[in-house]
Protein backbone atom coordinates (compact mmCIF):
# COMPACT_ATOMS: atom_id res chain seq x y z
CA UNK A 1 0.00 0.00 0.00
CA UNK A 2 2.70 2.02 0.91
CA UNK A 3 4.42 3.10 -2.86
CA UNK A 4 0.85 3.20 -3.95
CA UNK A 5 0.93 5.64 -6.88
CA UNK A 6 -2.24 6.94 -6.61
CA UNK A 7 -0.87 8.87 -3.46
CA UNK A 8 0.47 11.47 -6.38
CA UNK A 9 -2.91 12.74 -6.38
CA UNK A 10 -2.04 14.70 -2.95
CA UNK A 11 0.78 16.18 -4.54
CA UNK A 12 -0.54 19.37 -6.34
CA UNK A 13 -2.04 20.64 -3.12
CA UNK A 14 1.12 19.90 -1.00
CA UNK A 15 2.96 21.42 -3.71
CA UNK A 16 0.90 25.03 -3.75
CA UNK A 17 1.32 24.72 0.36
CA UNK A 18 5.00 24.14 0.54
CA UNK A 19 5.40 26.65 -2.55
CA UNK A 20 3.10 29.78 -1.28
CA UNK A 21 2.78 29.10 2.43
CA UNK A 22 5.83 27.40 4.06
CA UNK A 23 8.50 28.45 1.91
CA UNK A 24 7.44 32.27 1.73
CA UNK A 25 7.81 31.81 6.37
CA UNK A 26 11.15 30.00 5.50
CA UNK A 27 12.03 33.68 3.63
CA UNK A 28 10.47 35.53 5.69
CA UNK A 29 12.11 33.93 9.30
CA UNK A 30 15.69 34.54 6.90
CA UNK A 31 15.06 38.10 6.64
CA UNK A 32 14.05 38.26 10.37
CA UNK A 33 17.63 38.02 10.63
CA UNK A 34 18.91 40.51 8.60
CA UNK A 35 20.09 43.88 9.35
CA UNK A 36 17.76 46.96 7.55
CA UNK A 37 20.72 48.58 6.94
CA UNK A 38 21.46 46.60 3.77
CA UNK A 39 24.96 44.83 4.84
CA UNK A 40 23.23 41.49 4.46
CA UNK A 41 24.91 40.00 7.81
CA UNK A 42 23.53 37.50 9.90
CA UNK A 43 22.25 39.62 13.12
CA UNK A 44 20.49 39.25 16.29
CA UNK A 45 19.52 42.42 16.31
CA UNK A 46 15.65 42.97 15.34
CA UNK A 47 14.63 40.77 17.97
CA UNK A 48 17.04 42.11 20.43
CA UNK A 49 15.53 45.64 19.57
CA UNK A 50 11.77 44.55 20.37
CA UNK A 51 12.68 42.75 23.26
CA UNK A 52 14.81 45.64 24.81
CA UNK A 53 12.31 48.52 23.84
CA UNK A 54 9.53 49.64 26.31
CA UNK A 55 7.60 50.77 23.75
CA UNK A 56 6.92 47.55 22.05
CA UNK A 57 7.01 45.44 25.21
CA UNK A 58 3.93 47.69 25.94
CA UNK A 59 2.32 46.90 22.77
CA UNK A 60 2.76 43.31 23.05
CA UNK A 61 0.84 43.65 26.34
CA UNK A 62 -1.49 45.53 24.86
CA UNK A 63 -2.26 43.37 22.25
CA UNK A 64 -2.78 40.32 24.95
CA UNK A 65 -5.10 42.53 26.90
CA UNK A 66 -7.30 43.22 23.59
CA UNK A 67 -7.68 39.67 23.30
CA UNK A 68 -8.26 39.00 26.83
CA UNK A 69 -11.01 41.54 26.88
CA UNK A 70 -12.59 40.75 23.68
CA UNK A 71 -12.37 36.78 24.65
CA UNK A 72 -14.31 37.26 27.63
CA UNK A 73 -16.59 39.91 26.52
CA UNK A 74 -17.22 37.32 23.62
CA UNK A 75 -17.58 35.13 26.43
CA UNK A 76 -20.43 36.73 28.59
CA UNK A 77 -22.73 37.15 25.41
CA UNK A 78 -22.37 33.93 24.13
CA UNK A 79 -22.96 31.83 26.90
CA UNK A 80 -26.31 32.26 28.07
CA UNK A 81 -27.13 32.90 24.32
CA UNK A 82 -26.29 29.44 23.56
CA UNK A 83 -28.17 28.36 26.52
CA UNK A 84 -31.28 30.05 25.50
CA UNK A 85 -30.88 28.32 21.92
CA UNK A 86 -29.90 24.90 23.21
CA UNK A 87 -32.32 24.80 26.51
CA UNK A 88 -35.34 27.34 26.04
CA UNK A 89 -36.11 28.29 22.18
CA UNK A 90 -37.78 25.77 20.45
CA UNK A 91 -38.92 26.30 16.93
CA UNK A 92 -36.85 29.57 17.07
CA UNK A 93 -33.43 28.54 17.46
CA UNK A 94 -33.37 27.22 13.80
CA UNK A 95 -33.98 31.30 12.99
CA UNK A 96 -31.60 32.53 15.42
CA UNK A 97 -28.69 29.60 14.18
CA UNK A 98 -29.29 31.27 10.60
CA UNK A 99 -29.66 34.85 11.81
CA UNK A 100 -26.12 34.31 13.51
CA UNK A 101 -24.54 32.60 10.60
CA UNK A 102 -25.49 35.41 7.87
CA UNK A 103 -23.25 38.13 8.95
CA UNK A 104 -20.30 35.65 8.32
CA UNK A 105 -21.19 35.97 4.41
CA UNK A 106 -20.67 40.08 4.89
CA UNK A 107 -17.55 41.04 3.72
CA UNK A 108 -15.29 42.02 6.73
CA UNK A 109 -14.19 45.39 5.46
CA UNK A 110 -18.02 46.49 4.99
CA UNK A 111 -18.58 45.03 8.53
CA UNK A 112 -15.76 47.83 10.37
CA UNK A 113 -17.13 50.32 7.86
CA UNK A 114 -20.48 50.10 9.06
CA UNK A 115 -19.19 50.11 12.61
CA UNK A 116 -17.05 53.46 11.72
CA UNK A 117 -20.19 55.74 10.22
CA UNK A 118 -21.99 54.28 13.10
CA UNK A 119 -20.06 55.25 15.94
CA UNK A 120 -18.58 58.43 14.70
CA UNK A 121 -19.12 62.12 15.84
CA UNK A 122 -22.51 62.97 14.01
CA UNK A 123 -23.31 59.71 13.74
CA UNK A 124 -26.88 57.96 14.47
CA UNK A 125 -26.01 56.47 17.75
CA UNK A 126 -25.12 59.75 18.67
CA UNK A 127 -28.21 61.16 17.45
CA UNK A 128 -30.34 59.09 19.09
CA UNK A 129 -28.77 59.12 22.81
CA UNK A 130 -29.13 62.86 22.05
CA UNK A 131 -32.84 62.64 21.26
CA UNK A 132 -33.49 60.36 24.71
CA UNK A 133 -31.16 62.76 26.43
CA UNK A 134 -29.11 60.21 27.97
CA UNK A 135 -25.91 62.09 26.53
CA UNK A 136 -25.73 65.88 25.24
CA UNK A 137 -23.17 67.01 22.76
CA UNK A 138 -20.69 64.42 21.50
CA UNK A 139 -20.40 60.88 21.38
CA UNK A 140 -16.41 60.81 21.14
CA UNK A 141 -16.26 57.14 21.60
CA UNK A 142 -14.96 56.37 17.75
CA UNK A 143 -10.78 56.51 17.64
CA UNK A 144 -10.76 54.99 20.99
CA UNK A 145 -9.60 51.22 22.18
CA UNK A 146 -13.59 50.91 23.24
CA UNK A 147 -14.83 50.86 19.72
CA UNK A 148 -11.51 48.73 18.40
CA UNK A 149 -13.22 45.87 21.05
CA UNK A 150 -16.44 46.48 20.30
CA UNK A 151 -15.77 45.88 16.28
CA UNK A 152 -13.54 42.59 17.59
CA UNK A 153 -16.09 41.38 19.65
CA UNK A 154 -19.08 41.64 16.51
CA UNK A 155 -16.57 40.50 14.63
CA UNK A 156 -15.42 37.18 16.69
CA UNK A 157 -18.46 35.90 18.91
CA UNK A 158 -20.49 34.56 16.56
CA UNK A 159 -17.87 31.65 16.22
CA UNK A 160 -17.85 31.11 19.70
CA UNK A 161 -21.89 31.08 19.98
CA UNK A 162 -21.49 28.28 17.53
CA UNK A 163 -18.89 26.11 19.54
CA UNK A 164 -20.94 26.82 22.85
CA UNK A 165 -24.37 26.11 21.60
CA UNK A 166 -22.98 22.72 19.58
CA UNK A 167 -21.70 21.41 22.71
CA UNK A 168 -25.36 22.42 24.97
CA UNK A 169 -27.62 20.45 22.54
CA UNK A 170 -24.88 17.98 22.22
CA UNK A 171 -26.02 16.96 25.95
CA UNK A 172 -28.08 14.17 26.57
CA UNK A 173 -31.30 15.94 28.50
CA UNK A 174 -32.10 12.75 30.91
CA UNK A 175 -29.04 13.59 32.80
CA UNK A 176 -30.04 17.13 33.56
CA UNK A 177 -33.33 15.30 35.01
CA UNK A 178 -31.75 12.62 36.53
CA UNK A 179 -29.89 15.60 38.40
CA UNK A 180 -32.90 17.10 39.37
CA UNK A 181 -34.82 14.46 40.30
CA UNK A 182 -32.02 13.71 42.35
CA UNK A 183 -32.70 16.65 44.54
CA UNK A 184 -30.06 19.17 42.74
CA UNK A 185 -31.26 23.00 42.20
CA UNK A 186 -31.47 24.30 39.21
CA UNK A 187 -28.43 26.32 40.06
CA UNK A 188 -26.53 23.07 41.55
CA UNK A 189 -27.17 21.50 38.52
CA UNK A 190 -25.98 23.97 35.72
CA UNK A 191 -22.85 24.53 37.96
CA UNK A 192 -22.07 20.74 38.65
CA UNK A 193 -23.59 19.10 35.33
CA UNK A 194 -24.19 21.67 32.49
CA UNK A 195 -21.38 23.88 32.89
CA UNK A 196 -18.24 20.99 32.99
CA UNK A 197 -19.92 19.22 30.14
CA UNK A 198 -20.28 22.38 27.95
CA UNK A 199 -16.45 22.96 28.69
CA UNK A 200 -14.78 21.40 25.42
CA UNK A 201 -17.33 24.36 23.55
CA UNK A 202 -15.75 26.78 25.66
CA UNK A 203 -12.53 26.25 25.08
CA UNK A 204 -13.16 25.79 21.65
CA UNK A 205 -14.50 28.77 21.95
CA UNK A 206 -11.62 30.92 23.53
CA UNK A 207 -9.45 29.55 21.03
CA UNK A 208 -11.58 30.36 17.94
CA UNK A 209 -11.62 33.97 19.20
CA UNK A 210 -8.60 34.49 21.45
CA UNK A 211 -6.06 33.48 18.59
CA UNK A 212 -6.95 35.40 15.76
CA UNK A 213 -7.99 37.87 17.83
CA UNK A 214 -4.41 38.55 18.25
CA UNK A 215 -3.40 38.82 14.44
CA UNK A 216 -5.72 41.93 13.82
CA UNK A 217 -5.02 44.79 12.32
CA UNK A 218 -7.84 46.21 10.01
CA UNK A 219 -10.30 46.99 12.81
CA UNK A 220 -7.74 48.08 15.33
CA UNK A 221 -6.62 50.35 12.85
CA UNK A 222 -9.84 51.72 11.42
CA UNK A 223 -11.97 51.94 14.65
CA UNK A 224 -9.03 53.14 16.50
CA UNK A 225 -6.77 55.43 15.03
CA UNK A 226 -4.08 56.37 17.07
CA UNK A 227 -4.94 54.69 20.28
CA UNK A 228 -5.37 51.36 18.28
CA UNK A 229 -2.12 50.51 17.56
CA UNK A 230 -1.29 46.54 18.51
CA UNK A 231 1.41 44.32 17.22
CA UNK A 232 -0.41 43.45 13.56
CA UNK A 233 -0.77 47.72 12.91
CA UNK A 234 3.10 48.07 13.71
CA UNK A 235 4.13 45.01 11.15
CA UNK A 236 2.02 46.64 8.70
CA UNK A 237 3.42 50.01 9.46
CA UNK A 238 7.37 48.70 9.20
CA UNK A 239 6.89 47.17 5.61
CA UNK A 240 4.53 50.34 4.32
CA UNK A 241 5.57 53.44 6.12
CA UNK A 242 8.60 52.83 7.68
CA UNK A 243 10.12 50.17 5.22
CA UNK A 244 12.02 47.97 7.86
CA UNK A 245 10.97 45.14 6.07
CA UNK A 246 13.87 43.02 8.18
CA UNK A 247 11.95 44.25 11.39
CA UNK A 248 9.01 43.80 10.17
CA UNK A 249 9.70 39.87 9.97
CA UNK A 250 11.11 39.53 12.81
CA UNK A 251 8.03 41.16 14.77
CA UNK A 252 6.04 39.21 12.53
CA UNK A 253 7.95 36.07 13.76
CA UNK A 254 6.99 37.01 17.61
CA UNK A 255 3.46 37.63 16.60
CA UNK A 256 3.37 33.99 15.37
CA UNK A 257 5.08 32.45 18.29
CA UNK A 258 2.20 34.26 20.63
CA UNK A 259 -0.31 32.05 18.27
CA UNK A 260 1.32 29.01 18.66
CA UNK A 261 2.37 29.05 21.77
CA UNK A 262 -1.14 30.41 23.01
CA UNK A 263 -2.83 27.76 20.56
CA UNK A 264 -1.37 25.15 22.28
CA UNK A 265 -1.79 26.28 26.19
CA UNK A 266 -5.56 26.41 25.00
CA UNK A 267 -5.39 22.83 23.57
CA UNK A 268 -3.98 21.22 26.57
CA UNK A 269 -5.97 23.04 28.86
CA UNK A 270 -8.58 21.97 26.57
CA UNK A 271 -7.53 18.13 26.78
CA UNK A 272 -8.49 18.11 30.56
CA UNK A 273 -12.45 18.24 28.88
CA UNK A 274 -12.26 16.31 26.46
CA UNK A 275 -14.45 13.09 27.85
CA UNK B 1 -43.64 32.85 31.57
CA UNK B 2 -41.95 35.71 32.38
CA UNK B 3 -38.63 34.22 32.13
CA UNK B 4 -39.84 33.06 28.59
CA UNK B 5 -39.61 36.82 28.02
CA UNK B 6 -36.32 37.64 29.94
CA UNK B 7 -34.65 35.09 27.39
CA UNK B 8 -36.44 36.32 24.23
CA UNK B 9 -35.72 39.84 25.47
CA UNK B 10 -31.85 38.91 25.71
CA UNK B 11 -31.79 36.74 22.56
CA UNK B 12 -32.92 40.37 20.36
CA UNK B 13 -30.87 42.47 22.31
CA UNK B 14 -28.07 40.49 20.84
CA UNK B 15 -29.13 40.37 17.55
CA UNK B 16 -29.47 44.24 17.48
CA UNK B 17 -26.17 44.37 18.60
CA UNK B 18 -25.19 41.81 15.95
CA UNK B 19 -27.45 43.93 13.08
CA UNK B 20 -26.72 47.33 14.25
CA UNK B 21 -23.77 47.84 11.48
CA UNK B 22 -25.30 46.16 8.67
CA UNK B 23 -29.28 48.14 9.13
CA UNK B 24 -27.01 50.88 9.63
CA UNK B 25 -24.93 50.41 6.26
CA UNK B 26 -28.32 49.69 4.45
CA UNK B 27 -29.91 52.69 5.79
CA UNK B 28 -27.22 55.28 4.98
CA UNK B 29 -26.95 53.84 1.49
CA UNK B 30 -30.32 55.52 0.95
CA UNK B 31 -29.24 59.04 3.10
CA UNK B 32 -29.14 61.76 1.12
CA UNK B 33 -26.10 63.43 3.50
CA UNK B 34 -22.38 62.69 1.87
CA UNK B 35 -21.15 62.55 5.50
CA UNK B 36 -23.44 59.75 6.60
CA UNK B 37 -24.92 62.42 8.97
CA UNK B 38 -28.75 62.69 10.68
CA UNK B 39 -31.34 63.63 9.60
CA UNK B 40 -31.91 60.75 7.30
CA UNK B 41 -32.91 61.92 4.26
CA UNK B 42 -33.91 59.27 1.21
CA UNK B 43 -32.25 59.54 -1.97
CA UNK B 44 -31.21 57.02 -4.48
CA UNK B 45 -28.30 59.37 -5.69
CA UNK B 46 -25.54 56.65 -4.26
CA UNK B 47 -27.14 53.78 -6.33
CA UNK B 48 -27.61 56.44 -9.20
CA UNK B 49 -23.82 57.36 -9.18
CA UNK B 50 -22.92 53.24 -8.64
CA UNK B 51 -24.05 52.60 -11.92
CA UNK B 52 -21.95 55.51 -13.06
CA UNK B 53 -18.79 54.17 -11.32
CA UNK B 54 -16.32 52.27 -13.02
CA UNK B 55 -13.94 51.56 -10.50
CA UNK B 56 -16.41 50.67 -7.99
CA UNK B 57 -17.75 48.37 -10.95
CA UNK B 58 -13.90 46.96 -12.10
CA UNK B 59 -12.91 46.22 -8.77
CA UNK B 60 -16.13 44.31 -8.18
CA UNK B 61 -15.51 42.67 -11.09
CA UNK B 62 -12.31 41.49 -10.07
CA UNK B 63 -13.22 40.36 -6.64
CA UNK B 64 -15.61 37.95 -8.24
CA UNK B 65 -13.30 36.49 -10.85
CA UNK B 66 -10.68 36.63 -8.14
CA UNK B 67 -12.54 34.50 -6.00
CA UNK B 68 -14.05 32.58 -9.25
CA UNK B 69 -10.60 30.83 -9.89
CA UNK B 70 -10.06 30.44 -6.05
CA UNK B 71 -12.92 28.61 -5.61
CA UNK B 72 -12.34 26.85 -9.10
CA UNK B 73 -8.75 25.57 -7.85
CA UNK B 74 -9.08 25.01 -4.26
CA UNK B 75 -11.63 22.28 -5.07
CA UNK B 76 -9.66 21.28 -7.54
CA UNK B 77 -6.58 20.92 -5.27
CA UNK B 78 -8.31 19.47 -2.32
CA UNK B 79 -10.80 17.15 -4.05
CA UNK B 80 -7.47 15.46 -5.79
CA UNK B 81 -5.91 15.13 -2.11
CA UNK B 82 -8.57 13.64 -0.11
CA UNK B 83 -8.67 11.23 -3.34
CA UNK B 84 -5.48 10.11 -3.07
CA UNK B 85 -4.70 11.40 0.92
CA UNK B 86 -5.79 7.06 1.70
CA UNK B 87 -2.94 5.87 0.20
CA UNK B 88 -0.10 7.40 1.36
CA UNK B 89 1.74 6.28 4.70
CA UNK B 90 0.38 7.10 7.99
CA UNK B 91 3.68 9.32 8.66
CA UNK B 92 3.01 11.34 5.41
CA UNK B 93 -0.59 11.05 6.16
CA UNK B 94 -0.40 13.24 9.56
CA UNK B 95 2.70 15.72 7.97
CA UNK B 96 0.33 16.65 5.09
CA UNK B 97 -2.53 17.23 7.40
CA UNK B 98 -0.94 19.23 9.80
CA UNK B 99 0.41 21.57 6.79
CA UNK B 100 -2.59 21.47 4.98
CA UNK B 101 -4.20 22.94 8.17
CA UNK B 102 -1.42 25.20 8.73
CA UNK B 103 -2.52 28.47 6.68
CA UNK B 104 -5.85 28.69 9.51
CA UNK B 105 -4.21 29.08 12.47
CA UNK B 106 -1.62 31.80 10.71
CA UNK B 107 -2.83 35.11 11.21
CA UNK B 108 -3.31 36.57 6.73
CA UNK B 109 -0.96 39.23 8.00
CA UNK B 110 1.86 37.10 8.09
CA UNK B 111 0.77 34.63 5.36
CA UNK B 112 0.52 37.82 3.27
CA UNK B 113 3.75 39.64 4.06
CA UNK B 114 5.28 36.51 3.55
CA UNK B 115 4.56 35.98 0.07
CA UNK B 116 5.35 39.85 -0.50
CA UNK B 117 9.01 39.11 1.06
CA UNK B 118 8.96 35.93 -1.50
CA UNK B 119 8.33 38.39 -4.22
CA UNK B 120 11.06 40.72 -3.47
CA UNK B 121 13.49 37.68 -2.31
CA UNK B 122 13.67 36.41 -6.19
CA UNK B 123 12.89 40.22 -7.39
CA UNK B 124 9.46 38.92 -9.18
CA UNK B 125 6.80 41.48 -9.79
CA UNK B 126 3.85 41.84 -8.14
CA UNK B 127 1.36 39.98 -10.37
CA UNK B 128 -1.97 38.59 -10.40
CA UNK B 129 -0.49 34.99 -10.07
CA UNK B 130 0.70 35.65 -6.39
CA UNK B 131 -2.20 37.34 -5.19
CA UNK B 132 -4.36 33.87 -6.62
CA UNK B 133 -1.56 32.18 -4.87
CA UNK B 134 -2.19 33.34 -1.70
CA UNK B 135 -5.81 33.36 -2.22
CA UNK B 136 -5.63 29.62 -2.58
CA UNK B 137 -2.95 29.20 -0.12
CA UNK B 138 -5.88 30.60 2.80
CA UNK B 139 -9.18 29.34 1.41
CA UNK B 140 -7.67 25.94 0.70
CA UNK B 141 -8.12 24.31 4.32
CA UNK B 142 -11.57 25.43 4.30
CA UNK B 143 -12.20 23.43 0.82
CA UNK B 144 -10.37 20.34 2.37
CA UNK B 145 -12.19 20.59 5.72
CA UNK B 146 -15.92 19.84 3.95
CA UNK B 147 -14.60 17.56 1.74
CA UNK B 148 -12.93 15.64 4.18
CA UNK B 149 -15.95 15.52 6.32
CA UNK B 150 -17.86 14.42 2.98
CA UNK B 151 -15.64 11.66 2.87
CA UNK B 152 -15.12 10.16 6.36
CA UNK B 153 -18.74 9.43 6.36
CA UNK B 154 -18.97 8.34 3.12
CA UNK B 155 -19.87 4.13 2.70
CA UNK B 156 -16.45 2.99 1.37
CA UNK B 157 -18.28 -0.65 1.13
CA UNK B 158 -20.04 1.35 -2.16
CA UNK B 159 -16.48 1.96 -4.43
CA UNK B 160 -15.43 -1.60 -2.79
CA UNK B 161 -18.63 -3.19 -4.37
CA UNK B 162 -18.55 -1.33 -7.72
CA UNK B 163 -14.84 -2.28 -8.26
CA UNK B 164 -15.43 -6.27 -7.14
CA UNK B 165 -18.52 -6.23 -10.03
CA UNK B 166 -15.98 -5.41 -12.65
CA UNK B 167 -16.34 -1.40 -13.38
CA UNK B 168 -12.75 0.10 -13.66
CA UNK B 169 -11.40 2.92 -11.50
CA UNK B 170 -12.67 5.71 -13.76
CA UNK B 171 -16.16 3.98 -13.95
CA UNK B 172 -16.60 3.87 -10.13
CA UNK B 173 -14.72 7.28 -9.78
CA UNK B 174 -17.66 8.60 -12.17
CA UNK B 175 -20.64 6.56 -10.66
CA UNK B 176 -19.90 6.36 -7.11
CA UNK B 177 -17.32 8.42 -5.62
CA UNK B 178 -17.93 11.77 -7.76
CA UNK B 179 -21.88 11.63 -6.86
CA UNK B 180 -21.26 11.33 -3.15
CA UNK B 181 -18.85 13.75 -3.01
CA UNK B 182 -20.39 16.96 -5.65
CA UNK B 183 -22.18 18.51 -2.79
CA UNK B 184 -19.12 18.80 -0.46
CA UNK B 185 -17.41 20.25 -3.71
CA UNK B 186 -19.93 22.41 -4.14
CA UNK B 187 -19.89 23.76 -0.86
CA UNK B 188 -16.34 23.55 -0.16
CA UNK B 189 -15.68 25.59 -3.41
CA UNK B 190 -18.19 28.17 -2.04
CA UNK B 191 -16.60 28.31 1.33
CA UNK B 192 -13.44 29.26 -0.54
CA UNK B 193 -14.84 31.50 -3.24
CA UNK B 194 -16.27 33.54 0.31
CA UNK B 195 -13.27 33.60 1.79
CA UNK B 196 -11.32 35.12 -1.64
CA UNK B 197 -13.88 37.45 -2.00
CA UNK B 198 -13.85 38.96 1.69
CA UNK B 199 -9.88 38.84 1.85
CA UNK B 200 -8.17 42.20 2.45
CA UNK B 201 -5.01 41.28 3.83
CA UNK B 202 -3.52 39.09 1.16
CA UNK B 203 -4.85 41.57 -2.01
CA UNK B 204 -3.74 44.85 -0.13
CA UNK B 205 -0.17 43.69 0.32
CA UNK B 206 0.05 41.45 -2.79
CA UNK B 207 -1.87 43.77 -5.88
CA UNK B 208 -0.20 45.14 -8.92
CA UNK B 209 -0.11 48.66 -8.81
CA UNK B 210 -4.06 49.90 -10.85
CA UNK B 211 -5.52 46.93 -10.02
CA UNK B 212 -7.64 46.38 -6.81
CA UNK B 213 -10.84 44.69 -5.43
CA UNK B 214 -13.95 45.67 -3.50
CA UNK B 215 -12.38 45.82 -0.14
CA UNK B 216 -9.58 47.47 -1.50
CA UNK B 217 -11.96 50.62 -2.59
CA UNK B 218 -13.77 50.38 0.64
CA UNK B 219 -10.23 50.14 2.77
CA UNK B 220 -8.96 53.71 0.91
CA UNK B 221 -12.12 55.22 0.50
CA UNK B 222 -12.07 54.82 5.06
CA UNK B 223 -8.58 56.28 4.15
CA UNK B 224 -8.92 59.49 1.81
CA UNK B 225 -13.14 60.09 2.89
CA UNK B 226 -15.47 57.84 2.18
CA UNK B 227 -18.99 58.66 -0.01
CA UNK B 228 -21.98 56.83 0.83
CA UNK B 229 -21.76 55.20 -2.58
CA UNK B 230 -19.71 52.50 -0.52
CA UNK B 231 -22.95 52.09 1.23
CA UNK B 232 -24.58 51.08 -1.79
CA UNK B 233 -22.15 48.86 -2.60
CA UNK B 234 -21.78 47.48 0.30
CA UNK B 235 -25.83 46.80 0.00
CA UNK B 236 -25.41 45.07 -3.00
CA UNK B 237 -22.84 42.95 -1.73
CA UNK B 238 -24.29 41.40 0.91
CA UNK B 239 -27.62 41.00 -1.24
CA UNK B 240 -25.89 38.91 -3.39
CA UNK B 241 -23.82 37.08 -0.91
CA UNK B 242 -27.65 36.06 0.53
CA UNK B 243 -28.60 34.85 -2.80
CA UNK B 244 -25.52 32.63 -3.47
CA UNK B 245 -26.57 31.13 0.09
CA UNK B 246 -29.53 30.60 -0.62
CA UNK B 247 -28.52 28.93 -4.24
CA UNK B 248 -25.96 26.45 -2.63
CA UNK B 249 -28.21 26.19 -0.21
CA UNK B 250 -30.69 24.86 -2.93
CA UNK B 251 -28.12 22.79 -4.97
CA UNK B 252 -26.92 21.19 -1.77
CA UNK B 253 -30.13 19.90 -0.63
CA UNK B 254 -31.62 18.81 -3.73
CA UNK B 255 -28.72 16.54 -4.41
CA UNK B 256 -28.64 15.48 -0.99
CA UNK B 257 -32.26 14.18 -1.98
CA UNK B 258 -31.41 13.26 -5.09
CA UNK B 259 -28.85 10.57 -3.28
CA UNK B 260 -31.17 9.72 -0.50
CA UNK B 261 -33.96 8.97 -3.43
CA UNK B 262 -30.88 6.54 -5.39
CA UNK B 263 -30.45 4.62 -2.37
CA UNK B 264 -33.70 4.39 -1.86
CA UNK B 265 -34.61 3.12 -5.27
CA UNK B 266 -32.22 -0.13 -5.50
Amino acid sequence: MKGDRRQIMTWPAMAALFIFAVFPLLIMLFNSFQSDDGTGSFVLSNYIRFFSKSTYLKLTGRTIFNSVMVTVISLIISYPLSYIMAKKLKGLKNIVMVLIIIPFFTNQLVRVYSWLIFLQDGGLLESLLNSIGIIDGSLGIMYTKAAVIIGLVHAFFPYMVITIYMALERMDNSILEASSSLGASAFTTFRKVIFPMSMPGVVSGIMIVFVPCLGTFVEPRILGGVNGTVIGTVIEDQFFEIYGWNFGAAIAFILLAMVLISMAAISKWGKRYDI
Amino acid sequence: MKKGIVSKLYVFLIMLYLYVPIIVLMLMGFNKSRYNSMPFEFSLEWYKELIGDTVLQKAALNSVLLALVTGIICVMLATLFILGERYLSNRAKSLFNSISMMPMSIPWLIMGLSLLLLIRFFNFDKSMFFVSAGHVVISLPYSLLVLKARVQSMDKSLEEMSASLGASQLTTFRRITLPAIAPAMVAGGFLSFMISFDNFAISYFLMPAGVSTLPIEIQSSIKFGFTPEINAVSTVIIGVSLLCLAVVGLIMGSSLKTMVGRSENK
